[in-house]
């Protein structure tokens, strides 16, 4: 009976697989597709570049998005990263060279030819919008007042070109190039540079950062606030966070003005702070500390 | 999700050209710059160049097209290839796109194009003086009456002997002595050869001898061991006196036995009757009697001329000044007989200096851990801002993580003194957020009125 059913239900899809490209040694992810995927599998890394439409505030980033290491280490085990090859210096040979450069000349006339059907199209328009808007007034020599416009949308037609300077081009984000299937997989996680660091108190955050995922919180970084981690109970854009996660390993000792100042913090900005420590059997042991006051 | 979807698009127009030349790790401009070349870029060979940091910025804002082998460069690959430890790491490029979108203006720091020490001193106004300089304690072994000290310590058992006997004559008073010694003061302080070996005369009870001392080479009798016998007091019981020892005696001359009963008749044994008056008076002299035996100082004057030196000491000092206090190594900070405004006396007091940043900043090595990135000028200068000559900064940057250390005294000191007059900004990156720190002088106030 089992057998049946398992062969009548499809295989479910392969897990999409995220291209991480390094930047000095920091994984940065370019593509619109690993974004949502990663944010689908509840990473939130961070934005560090312009946004294309208003480039110059700080308020909200674009591309690229870094992301924590963390965050890398858990892809990579869950086998749903894997490094981009970088551009190739060469070219990749003269021929292919003089391939690519006629393809973007295709490309640049193709969108010439569009932009200038769109731009025709918007000068007819707003041609219409005057010559009505102004003959409204009058009212009156209706048919001559068509015959005239008839004529200067046919003059238009004639002699509207659509200069070259006027043409928006695309300065593409992410490179362009990679196209990608199940298969190139392991050609890809064969490239991946080992970067490890070997130390005690990363393995205690990535035991930490894991098992708080593993609970369906977000996490993200949290310097500003004296941590390792801010917690929130849910996507960070739609909540504030609850936790300020620190973590340590458990036979480390802990000074008294360490945890008196980080209770002070966590209480300063309302939110609750965190003692997590991976244990012994597994699993992580965590103590809150809340500012209760004079009773 | 859609802005971030969103895709840069310029006008062809406004899109200025250029090519990165790997070697040098530039970009050189194809077409005429535009409206940034104000505040940034250089020349060089006859054209116009930008730094990888400011071609990548151009780019993310859309104003910048780098073809790098005639084809165009996205920026994924601007990074890729601007970003590296040689030019400028990504961390500075978080520092320098952040301040960019705001509106500053942001150059690569240089320390050879700063003026040098010197050169600053002469625009500088003077500095503070430091007037009052702290006294140095002379700490030289001054010598003190303690020579006789040594002697003493031999005899710690002799001494706490006589302390005894003091002890039970009464409470004793801490007075100094108000009149020169009586003769049995001047005979203890007498150094005999003959210690207090024998007792010159016997009693009948020779237990109360002392078996302390030793034979030879003392220096001091211990009348506590030589019985004098008491004639006077009324509760004596013997009658007659033992003779002495033959072998004290010079000679053959015998002494036989001293019948003390008619000196004990001829002595006036009567009770004197006091009034109450006078009772009061002979108790306060008793308790106001002073014995100057008690004080240990004149039981260590070996000899006259010790005696007239601690008296000398005693009486020659001036009011105020406690030997104590001014007759040892460590002596008071200030004689307080000297008059002094307050101001002055807290200078003295301060048992810490205070010091300024700069102090011995000038003999800090450099470090590559620890350097200024960046200087950034306010952002409306802009308008008149010239390249050639940009002035001082508003600020410097130097750029860490809260991965990293955090700057020690030395660190802070070195960065101060290689901006000079201009405040040292510390840019800490935490993956995507930038925090802004700085270390400022901070000089506590003395609270004086005058």
């Amino acid at each position: 009976m089992d057998d049946d059913f398992s062969s009548r239900r499809e295989s479910p899809p392969p897990p999409h697989v995220v291209g991480v490209s390094l930047c000095d040694s920091a994984p940065l992810l370019w593509r619109v597709e690993d974004l949502r995927s990663v944010r689908a599998q509840g990473l939130v890394g961070a934005l560090l570049g312009s946004l294309p439409r208003t480039p110059r505030q700080n308020g909200r980033l674009g591309r690229p998005l870094l992301l924590l290491p963390e965050e890398e280490r858990l892809l990579r085990e869950r086998q749903t990263a894997a490094a981009l090859p970088a551009r190739r210096q060469d070219g990749g040979g003269a021929e292919l060279v003089v391939q690519v450069e006629q393809q973007q000349e295709e490309e640049q006339q193709r969108s010439y030819e569009e932009q200038s059907i769109l731009a025709l199209e918007d000068r007819k328009s707003a041609l219409l919008r005057a010559m009505t808007s102004s003959h409204s007034g009058s009212g009156t020599g209706t048919e001559a007042s068509d015959e005239a416009l008839r004529g200067r949308l046919e003059d238009l037609d004639r002699s509207f070109t659509f200069p070259q300077s006027a043409l928006a081009v695309q300065l593409s984000t992410a490179r362009a190039g990679l196209s990608y299937c199940p298969e190139a997989r392991a050609f890809l996680q064969a490239d991946w540079p080992i970067r490890e660091q070997h130390d005690r108190s990363w393995d205690a955050r990535y035991q930490v950062f894991r098992d708080l995922r593993g609970r369906g919180f977000y996490l993200t970084s949290a310097g500003k606030f004296g941590g390792d981690f801010l917690v929130y109970p849910g996507d960070p854009l739609r909540f504030h966070a609850h936790f300020i996660a620190i973590c340590s390993s458990l036979d480390e000792s802990v000074c008294v003005l360490d945890v008196l100042s980080a209770a002070r913090l966590g209480s300063n900005v309302k939110k609750t702070v965190l003692l997590c420590s991976p244990g012994t059997d597994g699993r992580i042991l965590y103590t809150s500390l809340q500012w209760s006051g004079m009773v | 999700m859609r802005r971030i979807l969103s895709v840069l698009f310029s006008c062809r127009g406004n899109l200025v050209k250029a090519t990165w030349l790997q070697s040098e790790q530039i970009v050189e401009l194809q077409s005429p710059a535009g409206k940034f070349w104000q505040t940034m870029g250089f020349s060089a060979n006859g054209k116009q160049n930008l730094l990888p940091e400011e071609a990548l910025y151009l780019m993310e804002c859309g104003n910048l097209q780098v073809f790098y082998q005639n084809l165009p460069l996205s920026i994924q690959d601007g990074y890729e290839k601007f970003l590296s430890s040689s030019t400028v790491s990504l961390q500075q490029y978080q520092v320098f796109a952040h301040l960019k979108r705001l509106g500053y203006v942001v150059h690569r720091f240089d320390p050879s194009l700063e003026p040098s020490s010197y050169a600053r001193q002469l625009n500088l106004p003077q500095s503070r003086d430091r007037a009052v300089k702290q006294l140095k304690r002379k700490r030289s072994a001054s010598p003190t009456a303690t020579s006789s000290h040594t002697e003493v310590q031999e005899t710690p058992t002799a001494d706490r002997m006589e302390e005894d006997e003091c002890g039970r004559d009464g409470e004793e008073d801490k007075k100094p002595p108000e009149s020169p010694l009586t003769a049995s003061a001047g005979t203890a302080a007498a150094s005999s050869d003959e210690g207090g070996g024998r007792t010159w005369w016997m009693t009948d009870d020779l237990g109360e001898r002392s078996d302390h001392k030793p034979a030879s080479g003392r220096s001091r009798w211990h009348f506590s061991s030589i019985p004098f016998p008491d004639l006077g007091s009324r509760g004596s019981s013997s009658s007659c006196l033992v003779p002495p020892d033959s072998s004290l005696l010079p000679g053959s001359v015998a002494v036989g036995v001293c019948d003390i009963a008619p000196w004990r008749r001829r002595i006036n044994l009567r009770e004197v009757k006091m009034s109450s008056k006078e009772r009061r008076r002979e108790e306060d002299k008793r308790r106001r009697r002073w014995d100057i035996n008690r004080d240990r100082e004149v039981r260590r004057c070996r000899n006259w001329a010790e005696y007239r030196e601690l008296l000398a000491r005693r009486e020659g000092r001036p009011k105020g000044r406690p030997a104590h206090l001014w007759n040892r190594e460590v002596t008071p900070l200030h004689d307080p007989r000297q008059p002094i405004p307050t101001k002055e006396l807290l200078d003295k007091l301060s048992v810490i200096k205070s010091t300024h940043l700069l102090e011995e900043a000038s003999s800090i090595k450099g470090s590559d851990e620890w350097r200024i990135c960046f200087n950034v000028y306010q952002p409306d200068t802009v308008a008149d801002f010239k390249k050639s000559n940009p002035g001082k900064p508003y600020s410097r940057m130097c750029v860490c993580s809260f991965d990293g250390p955090v700057p020690d005294l030395r660190a802070i000191k070195l960065l101060t003194y290689q901006s000079g007059d201009v405040p040292v900004v510390l840019a800490v990156v935490d993956h995507g957020d930038i925090s802004f720190y700085t270390f400022k002088d901070f000089h506590l106030p003395t609270d004086v009125f005058s």
